[in-house]
C-alpha cells in the first residue's frame, strides 16, 4: 500500500529540484516577513555602540535593557498606550453590540420594510462623502478633539452588519420559533440564543476591529489634535516619522546629556525599543486567532 | 362557525404578535440607523459644498442666502491646475505598480505555498506572512525610514559594495519603489488568505484523477488550481481597478516629503494637505467627488469587461 502511494506521489512530485526550489522560495518569503522586525528587536537589545556601527545582524551583541527601562518612565508613551486600549475597547464593544442588534433585526423573516432597510445599508457602501465633509461634521457636532470623534464614527460598520446577518441566517429558524412559543421576546432571543451561537463570527469581527484601532492613525491625526487623547500610533508617528520628539532629550539625564555621542546612540536605540513595545501585543495575539481569518475572509468574499 | 371564529382570532393574535415583534426589531435596528444617518448620510449630503464657496464655520446644511453657489468652478479649477496632471500621473503610476506586484504577489504566493506538502512548514510560512499585516503602517514606514537613513542598514550594506551612501527617501526617483515595496510587504500575506481558502475548497478528486492521467505539477496548477480561483481573481481585479485613484494615502502620508512631491504626491495626500491642513474645504471636496465618480465608472466598466471575458464579475 505504502509503495503504491509513494509511487503515485512521485508522479505528482515531479523532480526533487522543483520541490527544493519551492521550499526555498517559501522560506525566503517567510524570512522577508519576519526579519525586519527581528532585526529591530535585536538592535533594541544590543548595546548602542554595537547597534550604531552595524555589527548586529543575527543575534543581539551585548545585552542592553536600558532602553526598555527608560521607556517605562516615559509618560507620553503610556498615556497614548492607555488611550489606544480605551479606543480599542470602546469601538470594538460598540461595534459588536450595534452591529449584532441591527443584524438580528434583518435576520427575522417577519421584518417589514426589508427592502427599504437593504437600500439604506447599500448606499453608504458604494458612495461616501469623503474625509472633508466628515471632518466638517465632526467639528460642527463639537466632537473635534474629543475621544468621541474617533469612537462614534467607528462604532458601526455596515459590512460587519451584513457579515453577522449572513451568519445568523445559518442558524435554524426552528430555534427562534421554539423560543417564541416559550414567550421570549426578540431581545431575549438575540441575547440568549443568537449571540452565544455566533461566537466565531463575533470573534473575527472583534479581532479585525481591535487590529484596526490599534494600528490606525489617519483619522486620529485629523480629529484629535489635542495630545491628551491621542492614540499610540500618533505618538509613534512623531517619534519614528516626523522625528519631532527628541528622544535623547526626553530620556537622558543631565549628566548623560554631556556625553553628546552617547546621546545620539541612545536616541536611535529608543526608536527600536518603542517599535517593539508598541507592536508586541498584536504580534503575540494574532497567531492564536489564525483559524478565524480564513472564515472571516471567505464569508466576506462570498457576499461580494 | 366556531372554527371560523377561532381561525380569525388566531390571525389577529398572529398579526398583533408580528406587530409587536417588528417594534422590537426596529428598536434593535435603531442605534445602527442613527449612526449611519449621522456619520454616513450627512457627510454624503455634505458633498454639496463642492458646488459652493464654503465658509469655515458655516453649517454644511445651510441652504439660505449665506451660501454662495459656484457651480462647477472648483472642478474646473482642479482640472486646469498644474497639479492635475502630476497628481493623476503619480497616482496612476503607483496604482499600476500595485497592480503589477501587490495584486499578483498574493496569488503567486498562494499557488507556491499550495505546492508545499509539509503541513508544518506550510503553517509556519503562512503565519510568518501574516505578521506584516499586524504591524501598524506607522511602524512599517518608520522601519523603512530607519533602514534607509544615511547611517542605516541599506547604506552600510551598499557601502560594503562600494556604493556611496544616499538619503534614498529624499529622491523622487526612488520613491515609487520604496512605496511599493512597503505596501506589498505589508499586504501580500494577508491578502493571500482569500486565494488560499478558495484553493483548499477545490475538490481533491480533480487532482487525483489528473495524477492518474499523468499530469505534471505544472499542468495541475494550470488546468485545475488556476481555473478554480479564476472567479475570485476576476472579482478582486474589478475591485482593484475601481480603486486605481485611491492609493494607500495612509502610507503615502508617512513616506513622502516635499522633496519627492514630483513622484510621491497623490490625490489622497493632496486632499489631506490642502483640505485638512490648508482649509480649502470646497475645493478638496470637489476633488474627492470627482475621483469617486471616476472610480465608480471604472468599477462599472471593468466589471462589464470581466463579465464578458471570464463570465465572472461582482454583479
Amino acid at each position: 500500500m505504502s509503495a503504491i502511494t509513494k509511487k503515485k506521489r512521485r508522479i505528482r512530485e515531479g523532480s526533487l529540484l522543483a520541490d527544493a526550489l519551492i521550499y526555498i522560495a517559501a522560506g525566503f518569503l517567510a524570512f522577508i516577513c519576519i526579519y525586519p522586525l527581528y532585526y529591530v528587536l535585536i538592535l533594541s537589545l544590543s548595546t548602542p555602540e554595537n547597534a550604531i556601527t552595524m555589527q548586529v545582524f543575527w543575534y543581539p551583541k551585548g545585552f542592553y535593557l536600558e532602553g526598555y527601562r527608560r521607556l517605562l518612565q516615559d509618560n507620553n508613551l503610556w498615556i497614548s498606550y492607555r488611550n489606544t486600549i480605551m479606543y480599542a475597547a470602546a469601538e470594538t464593544g460598540l461595534i459588536l453590540i450595534v452591529c449584532s442588534m441591527a443584524a438580528y433585526a434583518l435576520s427575522s423573516p417577519r421584518l417589514r420594510g426589508r427592502k427599504f432597510l437593504n437600500y439604506f445599508l447599500l448606499v453608504p457602501m458604494y458612495f461616501s462623502g469623503g474625509i472633508i465633509p466628515l471632518f466638517l461634521l465632526v467639528v460642527q457636532l463639537g466632537l473635534y478633539n474629543t475621544p468621541w470623534a474617533l469612537i462614534l464614527p467607528g462604532a458601526y460598520n455596515i459590512w460587519y452588519i451584513i457579515l453577522i446577518k449572513s451568519y445568523f441566517g445559518t442558524i435554524s429558524e426552528s430555534l427562534r420559533e421554539a423560543a417564541e412559543l416559550d414567550g421570549a421576546n426578540s431581545y431575549r432571543i438575540l441575547a440568549s440564543i443568537y449571540l452565544p451561537v455566533s461566537k466565531p463570527i463575533l470573534a473575527v469581527i472583534a479581532l479585525y476591529s481591535i487590529v484596526g484601532v490599534w494600528n490606525g492613525w489617519y483619522r486620529a491625526s485629523i480629529f484629535i489634535v489635542n495630545s491628551n487623547w491621542q492614540p499610540l500610533q500618533l505618538y509613534l508617528r512623531r517619534v519614528l516619522v516626523e522625528q519631532t520628539v527628541d528622544l535623547s532629550q526626553e530620556f537622558l539625564t543631565t549628566e548623560e546629556l554631556l556625553a553628546d555621542q552617547m546621546n545620539r546612540l541612545g536616541s536611535n536605540q529608543m526608536k527600536y525599543t518603542i517599535i517593539i513595545v508598541s507592536s508586541l501585543p498584536m504580534i503575540l495575539v494574532y497567531p492564536y486567532f489564525q483559524k478565524f481569518f480564513a472564515k472571516g475572509v471567505m464569508m466576506g468574499s462570498l457576499k461580494e | 362557525m366556531m372554527r371560523k371564529e377561532a381561525a380569525k382570532e388566531r390571525r389577529t393574535r398572529r398579526s398583533r404578535y408580528v406587530f409587536r415583534e417588528n417594534v422590537e426589531l426596529y428598536s434593535l435596528f435603531f442605534p445602527a440607523a442613527l449612526l449611519i444617518v449621522i456619520f454616513s448620510y450627512i457627510p454624503l449630503w455634505g458633498l454639496v459644498i463642492a458646488f459652493q464657496d464654503y465658509l469655515a464655520g458655516n453649517s454644511i446644511f445651510a441652504l439660505n442666502e449665506t451660501v454662495k453657489w459656484v457651480g462647477l468652478k472648483h472642478f474646473r479649477r482642479f482640472v486646469s491646475s498644474i497639479y492635475f496632471g502630476r497628481l493623476i500621473g503619480n497616482t496612476l503610476r503607483l496604482s499600476v505598480l500595485d497592480l503589477l506586484f501587490g495584486f499578483t504577489m498574493p496569488i503567486i504566493f498562494a499557488l507556491l505555498l499550495n505546492e508545499v506538502r509539509s503541513l508544518k512548514y506550510k503553517k509556519f510560512v503562512q503565519t510568518a506572512s501574516y505578521l506584516p499585516h499586524f504591524i501598524s503602517t506607522v511602524v512599517a514606514a518608520g522601519m523603512m525610514l530607519s533602514f534607509l537613513e544615511m547611517g542605516g542598514v541599506v547604506n552600510s550594506l551598499a557601502g560594503a559594495l562600494g556604493i556611496s551612501p544616499k538619503e534614498y527617501i529624499a529622491y523622487p526617483d526612488y520613491y515609487p519603489a520604496i512605496y511599493t515595496i512597503t505596501n506589498v510587504w505589508k499586504g501580500f500575506g494577508f491578502s493571500s488568505i482569500l486565494y488560499f481558502s478558495t484553493i483548499s475548497s477545490i475538490d481533491p478528486v480533480l487532482y487525483e484523477s489528473a495524477k492518474i492521467d499523468g499530469a505534471t505539477r505544472w499542468q495541475q496548477i494550470k488546468h485545475i488550481t488556476l481555473p478554480g480561483i479564476r472567479f475570485i481573481i476576476a472579482v478582486q481585479l474589478v475591485l482593484q481597478v475601481g480603486k486605481v485613484l485611491n492609493t494607500n494615502t495612509d502610507l503615502a502620508l508617512l513616506l513622502y516629503r516635499p522633496s519627492t512631491y514630483s513622484t510621491s504626491d497623490v490625490i489622497g495626500t493632496y486632499i489631506y494637505r490642502e483640505g485638512i491642513s490648508g482649509g480649502k474645504y470646497s475645493y478638496t471636496t470637489a476633488i474627492g467627488l470627482f475621483m469617486s465618480v471616476i472610480g465608480f465608472i471604472l468599477t462599472f466598466v471593468t466589471n462589464r469587461i470581466s463579465n464578458k471575458l471570464t463570465g465572472y464579475g461582482m454583479w
